[in-house]
Formats: structure tokens, sequence, C-alpha cells
């Protein structure tokens, strides 16, 4: 089961994705939590702290530094990139904006 | 002053951009409101109509390497006389576009016409005289990616969450990349002092306007009204005032 959220800025997103993953998992899911944000946020609603939450790595930028190599299956991104969050949920950012980059419109 | 406005999804851009953009035109001065939000939200708090197509879907072309440009002849000043619409109180609002519901790929001349009109007018002294005020998405990724070249000021637009907080202060570290363009932090939905302090504390800066949570803009957006013809003398209303006195005096920055 794969399931995407979508909807307006402020309308909830995070805090529906967060909280249906966590459910799930409590109920006794495999869940994997992906933030495909590019002001990832969701580890606040999972319940992994807004500190923590935001020193989280992208798995693009990670790929981008040079460890693409190092971990060429989807398996092992989850595995080397993503983080533990309450109730056995796996976190995957998948990618974050910290500098500004000319051009790219 | 030509500003533009970030922060989180949510946090109330639009509707301090959209009542910042009426106040200063109703003080007299030039208005020109930019929206790249591919979202509604500028439109109605500005309280204009929103043309069902992008006017600048018709200022771009495809030149010989398959690539969207400007047609020829199209520099700001044409681009406002052309494919701004009328708003409210005299402004000009010039919109990159809507998505809808075939997504973004209809609108994509529209989009790459907005980029490249926003940056020539960055160049230009045409609107020197200008306010001009951008709403811009939420998140950085906008002002990591040059499509408010225009700004020499952004008003991050941060309320009292964890969310908003930990946006704010990622945005905040994006705007300040650029040279020469100082980010003043707007506190909005504030309920109490101590929502103040956890901004300042959090984002490290001084807040420059604070405006109180107050029901009327809720109303408003409930009503797809702009706030300003919804409760002009509304306790928002006044604090964005307050901020237009900021802005018009130069003294942005606390």
């Amino acid at each position: 089961m794969k399931i995407v959220v979508a909807g307006k800025g402020g309308a909830g997103k995070t805090t529906v994705s967060g909280t249906l993953a966590r459910s799930l998992a409590q109920a006794g899911e495999d869940v994997l939590a992906l933030d495909c944000d590019a002001n990832p946020m969701l580890g606040v609603s999972l319940g992994v702290g807004m500190e923590r939450t935001d020193l989280l790595v992208g798995v693009r930028q990670a790929v981008d530094a040079g460890e693409a190599e190092h971990q060429p299956t989807v398996g092992g991104m989850i595995e080397s990139f993503g983080a533990d969050a309450p109730d056995g949920v796996r976190l995957v950012v998948a990618s974050r904006i910290d500098r500004i980059d000319p051009g790219c419109p | 002053m030509h500003l533009a406005v970030v922060g989180k999804g949510g946090a109330g851009k639009s509707v301090i951009a959209g009542t910042l953009a009426r106040v200063l035109a109703r003080r007299g001065r030039r208005v020109l409101a930019l929206d790249s939000d591919m979202l509604p939200g500028l439109t109605f708090s500005l309280g204009a109509d929103a043309p069902l197509a992008p006017p600048l879907l018709d200022a771009a072309e495809r030149g010989e390497d398959g690539r969207w440009r400007l047609k020829r002849g199209i520099g700001p000043v044409r681009a406002v006389q052309r494919y701004a619409t009328d708003a409210p109180d005299g402004i000009r609002l010039l919109q990159a576009g809507k998505v809808g519901p075939d997504g973004l790929a209809p609108i994509q001349p529209a989009l790459q016409a907005y980029f490249r009109v926003v940056h020539r007018l960055a160049r230009s002294r045409a609107f020197a005289d200008w306010a001009i005020v951008g709403d811009l998405p939420g998140g950085p990724r906008q002002a990591a990616f040059g499509w408010a070249p225009y700004a020499e000021g952004f008003l991050l637009v941060v309320e009292p969450t964890s969310q908003s907080l930990l946006a704010a202060r990622r945005v905040a570290r994006v705007a300040s990349q650029r040279r020469g363009s100082p980010v003043a932090v707007v506190a909005n939905k504030i309920r109490r002092e101590a929502d103040i302090a956890r901004i300042e504390a959090f984002l490290a800066t001084r807040v420059t306007a604070i405006v109180p949570a107050d029901g009327a803009v809720v109303e408003a957006e409930r009503s797809g009204a702009a706030l300003l013809d919804h409760a002009p003398g509304c306790p928002a209303v006044a604090a964005v005032a307050a901020l237009a006195d900021r802005v018009e005096a130069g003294t942005l920055r606390p």
C-alpha cells in the first residue's frame, strides 16, 4: 500500500501523514515515511523533534555528495540515509534545499 | 521598496502581501503585485479577479533551440502594461499562472515568461518609484532558485508553531545568502507575549511586525474576500498598516 498526501500549504498534510504513518505502524505494518517536501518537516509530526528533524540528511544531497556507489539500491539508501522514528517508522527525506542555486526556473 | 514575502505554506504570506499592497496603494503609491505561487492566494487577498489562463502565456515563444523565451520587444514595462491585470486601488497584478487540472504543463510558457520578466525587472530602473510586493509559494525553493531577483528585502512571515518556525529558519538561511537583501520577520497569528519571545529566540532576531491572531482573517479567507474589504477596521489590518509605515520609512530591520 503506497499513499501520497497532497494539498495546499498549511492544510495539514504533514500532520495527517505523520499521524497516519504512526497509526499504521502501531497496527503492526512496516511503514516507510517518505518526506518529499523541499521543506522537509515530516519528522516533527512523527515525533522525532524539531532540531533532529532539521539535521536529517536528504537522500538527494547524500547521493550528490558521492556516496551513491556505496548504496546502489533503494533498500540500501533507506538503510543508510533514513532515520528511526517512534513506533518503528522508518523516515527518509528525499531532498532539502539549503543553498541558493542560480538558474533552474 | 521592492519586497518578496516568504514563509511556510499557511503562515499567512498572501494575506500579509495582499493587504500590504492595498494599504500602500491607498496611500497613493503605485504598486505592482507579483504572484509566483502556482496555488491561488494573492488574487483573493487583493480582492482581484483571476484570469482563467495566465495572460503571460502570450508573452512566450519557442526559440530555435526549442526553449521558451520572451517574444521580441517585451521588457518589464511592456510586460506589466500588457500582461498584468487590474486589482483594486489601482494595483497592477502580474501572475506566473495557476496549476490546473492538467498540472503545470499547460502554463509552462507563462512560468518561463514570468521568470524572465522578473529578472529583467530586477535590472530595470523603470519601477524605482513603485512599491513591488511579491508573493512566493511556501518553503525555500523559489527563494533559493532566484524567483524574486527584484527583492531588496524579504518579509518572512512566521506563526508560532514548530513547523512554521523550522520552515522560517530554513527560508531565512537561504534568503540571507542573497547579499544586500535583508530579511524582516513578520510574526503572524500572535495570541500572547510568549509567542513573540519564542519566535525571536528560535530565529535569533527581533521581529519587525506583530500581527495578532484575528478571527476576521479567518472569516475573510473562508469567504474568499480581501481582508481590507471584509474588515477594514480589524486589528490585523491595523498591524499591516503599521508594517506599511516601516516599509515607507525604510526601517524594516529592527
